[in-house]
């Protein structure tokens, strides 16, 4: 340890640093820092309000870039034809440090702007356009349906008049009187003409029924296309109506109902060539509308074409810009030298990282003078840092989620790199599944770097996001379907099989015969379809699960040593650690060497029946001292479990006193040599370095804001003694529950065993005896549904739940072994996270 | 009849293994996460497969098909 490499084994060891950055250079500075991506910032001015810090002007100014960046996606998705936006690595770069920056940055300013009025402006012509359009659209109805109704209302007229005549007249008469009529075609009617909505004709029709007591003729007709309202895109359906009434009085009355139900009036003339003019007008005029609006729209679309070339290096950049700012707020104005002070976690070995940056950031900026960096000395706990690459991230993020490792702690997460897809695959084993899900990760695996790159479905990203993790975990499986000898609920005959079956006897029974095999690697394929194979298969799992769980947690209790070690903790290692292992193997570490040993005994050669593990075990502890001989697993039983229990026993109160009468006597001590109060950390400072105190010399050694700590330890021994006893209790009872918890391993691979077997019995197995063309199709058919069955149920749904009952037993009954997890997690300004955020 | 002895010299063999992979895996930013993987699979590979080995050393029941025939698959 120490060495020049990062382990997955600790966390990073991070030193608090101060920068002192002139402020030309500040900006620049940061934004370097935040390529690194290796530095966290602490708030220098918790106690200032958001809106008095120095830099909200600069801040205000980009959100107010952001604000016209969304707009502009905004309308970009709106569009019915995909606009293109280039992506951001194949963007042109906008270099926003150096001494062109702000220059830049202005430029920007006013290039958004402007396309923001241009796209607004243009937006409200084409509002207005098409509502005129609309309104165009609906007159032309009106003129041409009303056409309708005149030529009907003038044949009716003239049919109306001739009956009234003499019909005996002759027809040269009748001629002249109709042409008379013709020809001057005068309505004594008067008429409202207008459109409304569908859904309140019926309305429109009653009220003015009762309104004018029947003294009216109204007839109206559906237009057949709906009208689109741009804004929302709802369609309404309109009718066109026609009201004939006589008199002024009447009029009115229509005008004003017409307008309260919402109806648009047109003016239309009596007289038929004047309405084929207006037709004719209000046709050209829907025509120039026409051409303007898609004249509007084709400048629209290469105005979004221009802003889709550019969206994403300007949304890069306003991201940026903005948690540069942000960043700088955090800083602290140094009046007498004109500088900003910073303060910052920052992993040790990455000091040298850090310098050449900010020193390739002053060269970018072209001033001469460099930020000074040096390193404080504090007591407070630093944040957790474990580098992880893509392969590791899965894993440690797993495990973070269960609490972020307290600094410098064991990390379980590199242990559950192998523990976690091993207790899955032991879940899970068969190697038909086991080789699916194998593959899906591999495929995930190669389409890695343009996955990367893609936004994804929120459920896939999550499984592309553990696909290493179910890379392993299909291994794993692979392996454990070969040690259970399943594969798609079959079982393979790969070496010579330990049992021979004979002819079956008369009821058709047939007793298996050992024939000196030995399988070598995996269940026997005997067990298969016998019917006491489940007998066989459970005992033998329920067994695995018992042993795999008692090492699991042994090897958890062994991680406490190494913190121990490291936090200097001795006391620790005789009060907490031995009695637990003590206690721990000497009930259930017994257990396992009995399983153990009574599988390798051969019952056959022995006089006494082979004694039932549990019930030796729950005899060991209700009646201890006192072994049945017949139902003894070895000689001498009786006393050395009444050992065992004795150790046990003595570990409980050993667990309980040892701890809190020890730090009572520090405490003790440390009153009686006069100091009060003072609590002290189990960790201890770090020496200072020589640059500190030489820097300390100088004045400025000392970290700017120093919170008064709340993470002393109460030193009540109230608080001890109650501590303890949690802790005791937790750990006893602990061993016992988490000990039968591991019984999952064993439920779960026989419900996934039994799931798969229904499976094949139930659908393949049904169609494999039909012949003939029609057998064939079916048989397909039964194939494809089963694989699909095989897929979705047992691969992800039981994949699903083998995955979190493994992560349980991390979780739960591992890391309560071992881990404290009160850290809290590195999150530095980092520009490559900043789009993960979004 | 099979015996233990497999158990014990797949043990040392394994012992061996994890000894080697300890030793020999390079120098570099990775080399503790390769090391407790290769000794973290060997360890949990071995058990899986002693535990299933010793459960069928001196079996307690045989397997016995009741009705005619049966899948021999």
């Amino acid at each position: 340890m120490g060495d020049d490499y990062p382990t997955l084994f600790r966390s990073e060891e991070m030193s608090l640093m101060q920068f002192l950055i002139p402020t030309e250079v500040a900006h620049d500075t940061v934004a370097e820092l935040g390529e690194l991506g290796n530095v966290q910032f602490k708030d220098l001015n918790p106690t200032v309000n958001p809106f008095q810090r120095s830099f909200v002007g600069e801040i205000r100014r980009t959100d107010e870039m952001a604000r016209r960046v969304r707009f502009f996606e905004s309308q970009i998705q709106k569009e019915k034809d995909v606009v293109p936006i280039r992506p951001l690595y194949d963007s042109a770069p906008l270099v926003t440090v150096g001494p062109s920056a702000a220059h830049n940055i202005d430029g920007l300013d006013v290039t958004l702007a402007g396309h923001e009025t241009r796209l607004g402006q243009m937006n409200d012509s084409y509002k207005t356009l098409s509502e005129r359009t609309r309104e165009l659209v609906e007159a032309r109805h009106v003129l041409r349906e009303t056409a309708v109704f005149f030529e009907k209302a003038e044949t009716q007229q003239t049919d109306i008049r001739t009956s009234f005549d003499d019909s005996s007249a002759p027809l040269l008469q009748h001629d002249d009187r109709e042409q008379q009529y013709l020809s001057s075609v005068q309505f004594d009617l008067e008429f409202v003409a207008g459109t409304i909505d569908r859904t309140r004709i019926s309305t429109f029709e009653r009220v003015l029924w009762r309104v004018l007591r029947g003294n009216l003729y109204m007839n109206h007709t559906d237009i057949t296309e709906p009208f689109v309202d741009p804004a929302t895109g709802t369609e309404t359906r309109k009718n066109v109506f026609i009201i004939f009434a006589h008199g002024d009085a009447l009029l009115a009355k229509i005008r004003k109902v017409a307008e309260s139900m919402g109806a648009t009036l047109y003016p239309i003339d009596a007289n038929a060539d004047k309405r084929s003019d207006s037709l004719r007008e209000v046709t050209a005029r829907l025509e120039d509308l026409e051409t303007v609006l898609y004249n509007t729209g084709l400048n629209r679309r290469s105005e979004l074409l221009r802003i889709g070339e550019n969206l994403a290096r300007w949304q890069d950049v306003v991201r940026k810009e903005k948690a540069i700012y942000e960043t700088m707020n955090l800083f602290n104005y140094d009046v007498r030298r004109k500088t900003l002070v910073a303060e910052g976690w920052v992993p040790t070995r990455d000091f040298a990282m850090i310098h050449m940056a900010l020193r390739h950031a002053t060269e970018e900026s072209g001033t001469s003078v460099v930020p000074i960096l040096q390193e404080l000395h504090t007591s407070k706990t630093p944040p957790t840092f474990t580098r992880t690459n893509k392969f590791s991230e899965g894993f440690q993020t797993i495990m973070d989620a269960y609490g972020i490792a307290t600094y410098q702690e064991v990390n379980p997460g590199l242990f559950a790199i192998v523990t976690f897809p091993f207790l899955f695959a032991v879940m899970f084993g068969d190697i038909g599944h086991g080789l699916i899900i194998f593959f899906a990760a591999l495929y995930m695996i190669f389409q890695e770097k343009k996955w990367a790159r893609q936004e994804l479905n929120e459920i896939v990203g999550q499984f592309f996001y553990g696909r290493y993790i179910i890379l392993l975990m299909g291994m794993f499986s692979v392996y454990t379907g070969l040690m259970y000898n399943d594969i798609f609920s079959k079982s393979l005959h790969i070496w010579h099989s330990g049992w021979d079956f004979p002819e079956p006897a008369s009821n058709g029974a047939s007793y298996a015969v050992s024939n000196g095999h030995m399988y070598p690697f995996g269940v026997d394929p005997a067990w298969h379809g016998a019917d006491n194979g489940l007998m066989f298969t459970n005992s033998y799992k329920m067994k695995m699960s018992i042993v795999l769980g008692v090492i699991h947690m042994t090897f958890a209790l062994c991680l406490q040593l190494p913190n121990h070690i490291k936090f200097k903790r001795p006391l620790d290692i005789y009060a907490n650690f031995i009695p637990q292992m003590i206690f721990l193997q000497s009930i259930f570490g017994y257990l396992v060497v009995c399983i153990l040993y009574k599988w390798s005994i051969d019952w056959s050669t022995r006089d006494t029946e082979p004694p039932s593990l549990l019930n030796m075990l729950i005899a060991m502890i209700l009646s201890p001292g006192k072994v049945d001989a017949t139902a003894q697993l070895y000689r001498g039983q009786g006393f050395i479990q009444v050992v065992l229990l004795l150790l046990a026993v003595v570990c409980v109160p050993w667990m309980l006193c040892m701890k809190p009468y020890f730090q009572w006597k520090e405490m003790q001590m440390i009153q009686g040599q006069g100091y009060v109060g003072l609590g002290h950390r189990n960790g201890g400072p770090r020496e200072s370095t020589d640059e500190v105190l030489e820097n300390e010399e100088e004045g400025n050694g000392r970290a700017i804001v120093e919170e008064m700590e709340e993470e002393h330890e109460q030193h009540d021994f109230s608080e001890v003694v109650i501590h303890q006893i949690i802790h005791t209790i937790e750990f006893c009872l602990g061993c016992i529950s988490h000990t039968a918890s591991y019984l999952r391993l064993w439920a779960l691979s026989l419900a996934h065993a039994q799931l798969s077997e229904v499976l094949w019995s139930m659908t393949i197995e049904k169609f494999l005896g039909l012949s003939g063309i029609f057998g064939t199709i079916a048989l397909v058919m039964v194939v494809v549904f089963w694989f699909s069955a095989t897929v979705f149920i047992l691969c992800l749904m039981e994949g699903l739940s083998a995955f979190l009952h493994a992560l349980r037993l991390h979780w739960v009954e591992a890391n309560s072994k071992h881990y404290q997890g009160e850290g809290y997690l590195f999150m530095p300004l980092s520009f490559a996270k900043l789009d993960e955020k979004e | 009849m099979a015996s233990i002895i497999p158990v014990v010299f797949i043990l040392v063999v394994v012992l061996g293994l994890m000894t080697c992979g300890y030793l020999f895996v390079p120098k570099g930013p990775h080399q503790t996460t390769i090391r407790a993987a290769i000794m973290l699979t060997l360890a949990s590979c071995y058990l899986m497969w002693m535990i299933t080995y010793m459960a069928q050393l001196h079996p307690l029941i045989t397997p016995y098909h009741s009705s005619k025939g049966g899948e021999s698959i």
